[in-house]
């Protein structure tokens, strides 16, 4: 029972890490081991192993734009959530509101409509004007900010709960303003979680596709996925399309395991009532 | 006095009001908003275009496309729940190594949809690739399948099938963890009264784990039909002759500028998901009546 267990195990992992070794041996693949002609197969690991297409990628200008457009396009998600989201969820763990599981429904509601769907009125309205004379920057972190808002406000609000009362108790007796209190108290102490909901942000922007790809139907400036896509219309060169994909895995991936414990935490601080 | 003290406290209660409202309405107003946008442009979308949404129907396409989203939901759905059910068995009880096989088990996910969907396409790309190296029996350690090489996204089964094997690939961790929640909230007590009087493993799944883990089990039915019938990026990049609903919806928009028609398939989509979610938790309390009798 427990060789079949780690059997299993050992066949399940190959089948995680198969996918993602083809395509690191693909980026690092020379023409030889990609483009057989059929008279041999495709060797595991390239014959001649290179690091060609990264300095192809790096000199490419179209590649770093869209890099630094979807690192704009995520910073930009990160900051308007958190402005938005941190001062609600303040307010939602705070003040008696009225109504609140209505007001809390709506909140989540945008979120019950499948993305593909809710993208075309999405698009119909950023595309035309006045928003359209926005840059598709600004646009696509709109969008982002939309489908990352309702978590970051649920993750701000479990955040400010865990914050001891007192402090801020503490803060009016000595005079300080609600505002200040806030600002100069409890956003300090928040900054772990709200790193949290800051990191979730950034990486759900990082790997949005759909709403990217409306957006930046027609424009040149376009995050990775979007720009990933491009190039695999007008060129299925394997080695190409592996390092560009790499590119885009490679800091989530780091980032998935680095601040898995510190995400895990953010997230029970958010999910503590 | 008391007259000339009211006020002021009035004005304290409303500025204190104040304040609240000021916090809570910038995130609300954002999504509220949006909600609104969404809702109204697909209704006066789908109900001003040349067919109305209850005429969806009679078109050919939207037919083919809701038939190809049903089975894919139907086959997918299951797959994702047996897959997830396995991955969290495997690593339910600790041992040795148990937090790194679980951090690589979370791995699929951390990989964007559009990524994994496009090393899918190279593995099974056509006429060469590395499966189609496989099959024809090109490598020495693997028996020869096939004597042509398959063409993966010329024939819809095969193509819908990669489709739902990315689909499932990239999101079994979050079935996984649903259903490890599950687990580890069934006692371990439980387990050693059912040890006491003799079950073996076999049975102690059937008649304990199972029953116990049905909760979790209808949730991960929800959550994986809906994330099915909407899907988009793995049957865009990988049947893009096969349109599913959520691939239609594109194709109308940017192929055939009908933006009228994909709102009312959009609209369409959101209607069968409401349907699905529905059906499937009426199905939930009726489980739960059943179990509580038991």
């Amino acid at each position: 029972m427990k060789i079949l267990k780690f059997v299993l195990i050992g066949v399940i992992l190959f089948f995680i890490i198969f996918p993602l070794f083809m395509m690191t041996k693909y980026s690092i693949s020379d023409r030889e081991s990609i483009v057989t002609g059929g008279e041999y197969p495709e060797p595991f690991f390239p014959f001649k192993p290179t690091l060609e297409m990264f300095g192809v990628l790096w000199s490419r200008s179209d590649f770093m734009k869209a890099g630094l457009t979807s690192l704009w396009v995520g910073l930009f998600a990160v900051a308007f959530s958190l402005l938005l989201g941190a001062p609600t969820a303040y307010a939602l763990a705070r003040f008696r509101i009225p109504g609140v599981a209505i007001l809390l429904f709506f909140l989540l509601s945008v979120r019950l409509f499948p993305d593909i769907s809710a993208v075309i009125p999405v698009a119909e309205l950023l595309l035309s004007r006045p928003f359209s004379l926005l840059p598709p920057v600004v646009l696509v972190g709109l969008a982002h900010t939309l489908l990352a808002l309702p978590y970051t406000v649920y993750i701000a609000k479990g955040v400010f709960e865990s914050i001891p009362r007192d402090l801020e108790e503490q803060a009016f007796v000595l005079g300080a303003a609600k505002s200040r209190t806030f600002f100069k108290i409890l956003t300090p102490l928040a900054l772990p979680g709200l790193g949290a909901a800051a990191i979730y942000t950034f990486f759900l922007s990082w790997n949005e596709f759909i709403f990217a790809y409306f957006l930046t139907f027609q424009g040149t400036e376009t995050t990775l996925p979007v720009y990933l896509l491009r190039i695999l219309s007008w060129s299925p060169q394997k080695n190409f399309i592996s390092a560009i994909s790499l590119l885009i895995c490679v800091p989530v991936i780091i980032f998935t395991f680095l601040v898995q414990r510190y995400m895990r935490e953010g997230l029970t601080a958010g999910a503590v009532k | 006095m008391s007259g000339s003290i009211k006020p002021s406290s009035l004005l304290l209660k409303l500025k204190s009001n104040l304040f609240t409202i000021g916090f809570f309405i910038p995130a609300f107003l954002y999504l509220f908003s949006f909600f609104v946008i969404i809702v109204v442009f697909l209704l006066k979308f789908s109900f001003s275009g040349n067919v109305p949404l209850l005429h969806l129907l009679s078109v050919d396409e939207f037919k083919a496309a809701l038939w190809r989203s049903f089975w894919f939901m139907g086959v997918g759905t299951p797959l994702q729940l047996v897959v997830g059910l396995l991955l969290a068995l495997l690593i339910q009880q600790s041992f040795k190594g148990v937090g790194m096989v679980r951090s690589l088990f979370m791995i699929p996910i951390a990989i964007p949809a559009l990524v994994t969907a496009i090393i899918i396409d190279l593995l099974f790309s056509y006429p060469l690739g590395p499966i189609n190296d496989l099959l024809l029996g090109r490598h020495a350690f693997f028996p020869q399948i096939v004597s042509l090489p398959v063409n993966w996204s010329g024939s819809e089964f095969l193509s819908l099938g990669l489709a739902i094997l990315g689909k499932t690939w990239r999101d079994m961790p979050i079935s996984m963890l649903i259903l490890l929640a599950g687990l580890h909230s069934i006692e371990l007590e439980q387990y050693e009264a059912a040890k006491t009087m003799g079950a073996r493993s076999w049975q102690q799944f059937k008649y304990l784990t199972l029953p116990l883990l049905t909760p979790a089990i209808l949730t991960i039915l929800i959550l994986r039909s809906i994330e099915n019938w909407k899907e988009f990026v793995f049957p865009f990049v990988l049947a893009p002759a096969y349109p599913l609903l959520g691939v239609l919806i594109e194709r109308l928009y940017h192929v055939e500028q009908n933006p009228a028609l994909a709102a009312s398939v959009a609209l369409g989509l959101v209607i069968l998901i409401a349907l699905t979610t529905l059906i499937f938790t009426t199905i939930t309390k009726m489980v739960r009546k059943y179990l509580v009798r038991v």
